[in-house]
């Protein structure tokens, strides 16, 4: 039994289905990609497994336990962590501070709590910024801090919503090393990604989304030959020609 | 040679640890900005406790006292709408609560206001739940949480005027005959004062105890983003809760005091948004919300200032005062959005780096 199982989730907004029916698991150790084109229904999935959004139908088994209907928190605390595409950081505390706030879910004591903090921004090489203020940080490092309060959680699963966006290519190139460095301390890995580069080199499967369906299911270079996926990024007339 | 060159080094030695000690003391008091806030706190607290030993004259003690209670009810008021972002502008619904419940005991059942300061604690505390249990239950967020404490402030202030057990339209007040400690009443301010700075000593040390703990980290992340605090495992209804829980015990303490000190209460004057302005609001804003230091230097503004203002400009033309108040308050919010504890900040900054990065 896989450590995320979501089963045949369905997500509606009023008329409109966002994901149908969606399945999938990942295991530890184990990087899953979640691609589509814009407005395929990846974040909204995402929104689904971390508790934000109440699927209309379906369920999500963590670890053996339903976390369907359980608050964002609560799912937290049970080992699974999410980012958010659009990074939060809090803005008017410092890097360390940010860290500790998710640190704190594990220990009550402030002095483990910031032990824990920094050993964290040290596994990310952002160990020379603890002390800058959150809304001074440039993109790149923003987006290490979003991985760094979710990776002081000590997760056993980590759900990367565009961790890549808005990133120079060397940054890119960062980022994998952190996620793979992750992967391989034993965490399950669930990623939406839009930079091909980054599904290519690192996922283990991918699954592509669109209009909320999954159409395609495989190893990386399976999926980007599979015509219906082609298709979905493309459009049809260039699989005709 | 070689004892010379020990004798050096033990002088060398004794001038590093003096040094250390220096550095060491100055380090307790000033090595971050939550501990100069504290220590700006404390000195502030100091002031205001000698402050008898200079002038007997009991308009100046007075201005001090309520300067003293603004700060305490500040802190309180900051550790809800500063630290964790819920906007409880009602906040003088527990001030009032506070003082109610200290009365009644008072009057109606002969208890001492030592014990009604906190029973009417448990009674704000009681009614802060119920506000953070509705507004969570409905998911009222900022200006709608904000317009739910105004309305519960009107409903509140209707069922007080009809209210005969609580004197209805008439108010409440204290017996000033014979006055004892046990009844909480005292003929000279200096006693007043010195009960005052020790709510404000408590506050200034809680406040400062959540801010450095887990609970006050939670806070401020839920302040600056609820969603991403969830994400970490925040309980956000919980501290939410907790928050309003704290900031409403302690105003219902300090309503209490405030009640005792200015022996008359009615629903008209205490369930009231233009008292709430000056007593709950206007310090912390000019200090700096959201800062340990802000409601303590803001109140020691604002009070002074309003009392003046009154003083001064009451003769002529009704209402002139509130303009110039008014017009002062708006002012310090537009020319220092983040107070006075926002340039000391500032300030602190640039002195704490060293000569060279200046």
């Amino acid at each position: 039994m896989a450590l995320l199982e979501v089963e045949n989730i369905t997500k509606r907004f009023g008329g409109l289905v966002a994901v149908r029916d969606l399945s999938l698991t990942v295991d530890k150790g184990e990087i899953v990609a979640l691609i589509g084109p814009n407005g395929a229904g990846k974040t909204t999935a995402f929104n689904v497994i971390a508790g934000y959004y109440k699927a209309d139908a379906g369920k999500v088994v963590y670890d053996g336990v339903d976390i369907t209907r359980l608050h964002p928190h609560q799912i937290c605390n049970l080992g699974l962590v999410r980012t958010f595409q659009v990074v939060r950081p809090f803005r008017g505390i410092n890097v360390l501070d940010n860290v500790m706030v998710g640190a704190f879910a594990r220990t009550n004591n402030n002095k483990v709590a910031q032990a824990k903090a920094e050993e964290v921004l040290d596994f990310l090489g952002m160990g020379e910024e603890v002390k800058r203020m959150a809304s001074g940080l440039p993109i790149a490092s923003r987006k290490r801090l979003e991985i760094a309060r979710a990776l002081a959680t000590e997760p056993k699963a980590i759900l990367l919503d565009e961790t890549m966006a808005g990133l120079r290519p060397i940054e890119t190139d960062e980022v994998i090393a952190m996620v793979r460095k992750m992967s391989q301390s034993g965490i399950a890995i669930l990623l939406v990604e839009h930079v091909m580069k980054v599904v290519m080199s690192l996922a283990d499967r991918v699954l592509v989304l669109h209009h909320g369906e999954k159409i395609a299911e495989g190893t990386p270079n399976e999926v980007v030959q599979d015509p219906q996926v082609i298709d979905a990024y493309l459009g049809e007339t260039n699989v005709a020609n | 040679m070689s004892s010379k060159k020990s004798t050096q080094t033990t002088q060398e030695i004794a001038k590093q640890a003096s040094g250390t000690l220096y550095q060491k003391i100055v380090h307790f008091l000033f090595g971050s900005w939550e501990s100069t806030q504290l220590t700006f706190s404390f000195l502030l607290v100091i002031l205001m406790a000698v402050f008898p030993f200079f002038t007997k004259s009991p308009y100046w003690l007075g201005i001090v006292v309520l300067s003293a209670v603004y700060a305490y009810i500040g802190i309180s008021w900051n550790i809800v709408s500063g630290l964790t972002g819920q906007l409880l502008i009602a906040h003088i619904i527990f001030i009032a609560l506070g003082g109610y419940t200290t009365i009644v005991l008072l009057n109606t059942y002969s208890v001492s206001p030592w014990i009604g300061l906190l029973v009417g604690g448990v009674v704000a505390a009681l009614a802060g739940v119920v506000i953070a249990f509705i507004t969570l239950r409905y998911g009222l967020k900022m200006d709608y949480f904000a317009l739910f404490t105004i309305a519960l402030l009107v409903a509140l202030r209707t069922l007080f005027l009809k209210w005969d057990y609580v004197g209805g339209a008439v108010g409440m007040w204290v017996r000033l005959k014979n006055p004892s400690f046990i009844k909480m009443v005292f003929n000279d301010k200096a006693p007043y004062l010195y009960i005052a700075l020790l709510l404000l000593v408590i506050g200034i040390i809680i406040q400062y105890l959540i801010y450095r703990s887990k609970t006050g980290k939670f806070f401020i992340a839920i302040r600056e983003d609820e969603d991403a605090a969830a994400a970490l495992g925040v309980n956000t209804p919980w501290y939410k809760t907790l928050s309003v829980v704290i900031g409403a015990a302690m105003a219902g303490i300090g309503g209490g005091f405030y009640m005792m000190y200015v022996t008359f209460i009615d629903p008209t004057g205490v369930f009231n948004l233009g008292m709430n302005v000056e007593i709950v609001m206007a310090g912390p804003i000019i200090g700096g919300l959201g800062s340990l230091l802000g409601p303590i230097l803001g109140a020691l503004v604002n009070k002074p200032i309003a009392e003046l203002v009154r003083g001064y400009l009451s003769e002529g033309t009704s209402g002139i005062s509130l303009i110039v108040y008014g017009s002062f308050l708006v002012t310090s919010i537009m020319f220092m959005p983040r107070g006075l504890a926002g340039l000391l900040h500032n300030l602190y900054q640039k002195l704490s780096k060293p000569v060279s990065e200046r």
